[in-house]
């Protein structure tokens, strides 16, 4: 436990987000270890669990929590843009997000607790890149766009080429998560939720399904899926998805949804749970999607 | 770092390392020993306070994110001798037992109060699922936030009841606390 190590490190506060990225880029620079805190909530279980630093390596802790410019909620048309800052309990409460995209309340209904929700935001979540980050698997069934921003410019990251292995990405270090863009679906699409843990409240997924889907005529026209906890990143499962969009629903079963999983995902066994027991269950959430389309 | 923030509706204002644990300064600077470091790491909600009314957990903040916010501890709900509806209830309908627990699910459950004056049991449990609690079986505390409310809701109309009609707020169902 170092939770001691804390007080000696440093904290600092800047004035908005184009003195964040100077400051971001000096410290990058220097070779200084720096953190954005946001709602803490992953960074200091983090501190509570690691071993005593040595102090020349402690890092410069920059308070991202109250600027304004990764803040809130904005629609756009049919553009979504969440600030990274926000928290869930922000989304769970914001009128744009219960009519467009409820997907993401119910996802942050299920993150942690209240506790936890009235402090973490999707920039940690993605940040931290965990393989079980119910935000990230909400995230890519939108087929979301990070945008992030550093002394070089803004740029917009396809969720889909965010992540490269487990907790490593193509952001550079220096690059701050700024918002998340969402194209939103039309407001017929169906989407779907489905988290399994230990128990209802404070559980890292065994496997979470975040899933949206637009049907036209038995067709599915536009899909997105994202797993959590079963795979290195957030599973895109691209098979499974150009099944749906392939293939007309009514001639979609069971056995051939089976076989895209299997060839999508081959999760591990870990102490949260067993590979078979994922698999297994990763199969069922995906056909019970299905169903929900009305596939056969 | 001199830090200033409202804590149980007063100024406050501090010269600590920013990034010291809020449980911390409130419990060794500050001596409001009411909130309970549980596990340190966010799971048990025995830390729980109110910042800017919200319920978070005081292991998971650093002191330094609450300047010109404000904070509520359990020492601000009410006093000995005037308690809170909520801590009326916990004493008597058998909330509280060891009360290692208590003082987070009491501000858990203020919090929720706040915002839904009339909350299922659905929407109780909810609000906190983040308190873990060794002895009750939740059944009572459960029992005592619905006691609570129904306090509440007598006590705002008694406030209320002079010539104008009762006002009895309730949340629409669903809402989030
Ligand atoms: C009890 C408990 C339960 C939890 N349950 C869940 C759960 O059910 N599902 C789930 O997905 N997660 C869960 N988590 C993990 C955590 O709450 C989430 O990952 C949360 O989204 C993290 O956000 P934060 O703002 O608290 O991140 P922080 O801890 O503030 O930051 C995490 C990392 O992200 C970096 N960072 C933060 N913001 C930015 C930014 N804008 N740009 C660049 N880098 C940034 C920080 O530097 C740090 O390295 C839980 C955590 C706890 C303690
Ligand atoms: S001590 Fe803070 S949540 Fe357990
Ligand atoms: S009363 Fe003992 S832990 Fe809750």
């Amino acid at each position: 436990m170092t939770i001691a190590d804390l007080s000696s490190m440093l904290f600092d506060r800047v004035r908005d987000l184009s003195a964040l990225c100077t400051r971001v880029g000096e410290l990058s620079d220097e070779g200084i270890p720096f953190v954005l805190l946001a709602g803490g909530t992953d960074w200091m279980v983090e501190q509570e669990m690691r071993e005593p630093l040595a102090s020349d390596v402690f890092p410069t802790v920059i308070d991202v929590s109250q600027m304004g410019e990764l803040r809130g909620i904005r629609l756009d048309g049919d553009i979504l843009r969440i600030g990274a800052a926000t928290r869930y309990l922000e989304m769970r409460r914001h009128p744009a997000v219960l009519e467009r995209a409820p997907l993401l309340e119910r996802m942050a209904r299920d993150v942690g607790a209240i506790q936890i929700q009235a402090r973490g935001t999707l920039g940690g979540n993605i940040a931290t890149g965990s393989p079980a980050a119910d935000g990230v698997a909400a995230l890519a069934a939108f087929d979301a766009l990070v945008v992030v921003k550093s002394r070089r410019g803004e740029r917009h990251i396809p969720l889909s080429e965010l992540q490269t292995g487990y907790k490593t990405s193509t952001r550079a270090p220096d690059e701050i998560i700024v918002a998340i863009e969402i194209y939103l679906p039309s407001r017929n699409a169906t989407w779907f939720w489905r988290k399994v843990g230990t128990r209802k409240a404070q559980a890292i997924s065994k496997v979470a399904l975040a899933a949206i889907a637009e049907v036209q005529g038995g067709q599915v026209v536009r899909c997105g899926l994202g797993m959590a906890s079963v795979a290195p990143v957030t599973a895109l499962l691209p098979r499974t998805r150009e099944l749906f969009l392939s293939t007309r629903l009514d001639a979609i079963d069971d056995f051939m949804i089976d076989k895209c999983v299997e060839s999508d995902i081959q999760p591990i066994t870990d102490v949260r749970s067993t590979g078979p027991y994922r698999l297994h269950v990763a199969k069922a959430v995906v056909r019970e999607f299905a169903r929900s389309l009305g596939a056969a | 770092m001199l830090i200033r923030f409202r804590l149980n509706g007063e100024t406050r204002e501090i010269d600590v390392a920013p990034m010291r644990r809020l449980l911390d300064v409130l419990r060794l600077d500050l001596r409001l020993t009411g909130t309970k470091e549980g596990c340190g790491e966010g799971e048990c909600g025995s830390c729980t306070v109110l910042l800017d009314g919200d319920a978070v957990n005081a292991c998971m903040v650093v002191i330094g994110q609450c300047d010109g916010r404000e904070i509520t501890s359990v020492e601000g709900l009410g006093s000995e001798k005037h308690l809170a509806p909520i801590q009326r209830a916990f004493v008597t309908d058998g909330g509280a037992q060891c009360g290692i627990c208590t003082p987070g699910v009491l501000v858990a459950a203020e919090s929720l109060l706040r915002r839904n004056a009339a909350p299922s049991d659905e929407q109780i449990r909810e609000a906190l699922a983040g308190n873990l609690c060794r002895c009750t079986g939740y059944e009572r505390i459960v029992e005592s936030v619905r006691v609570a409310a129904v306090e509440r809701a007598t006590l705002a109309r008694s406030k209320t009841s002079n010539g104008s009609p009762a006002s009895q707020r309730g949340t629409k169902s669903g809402a989030p606390q």
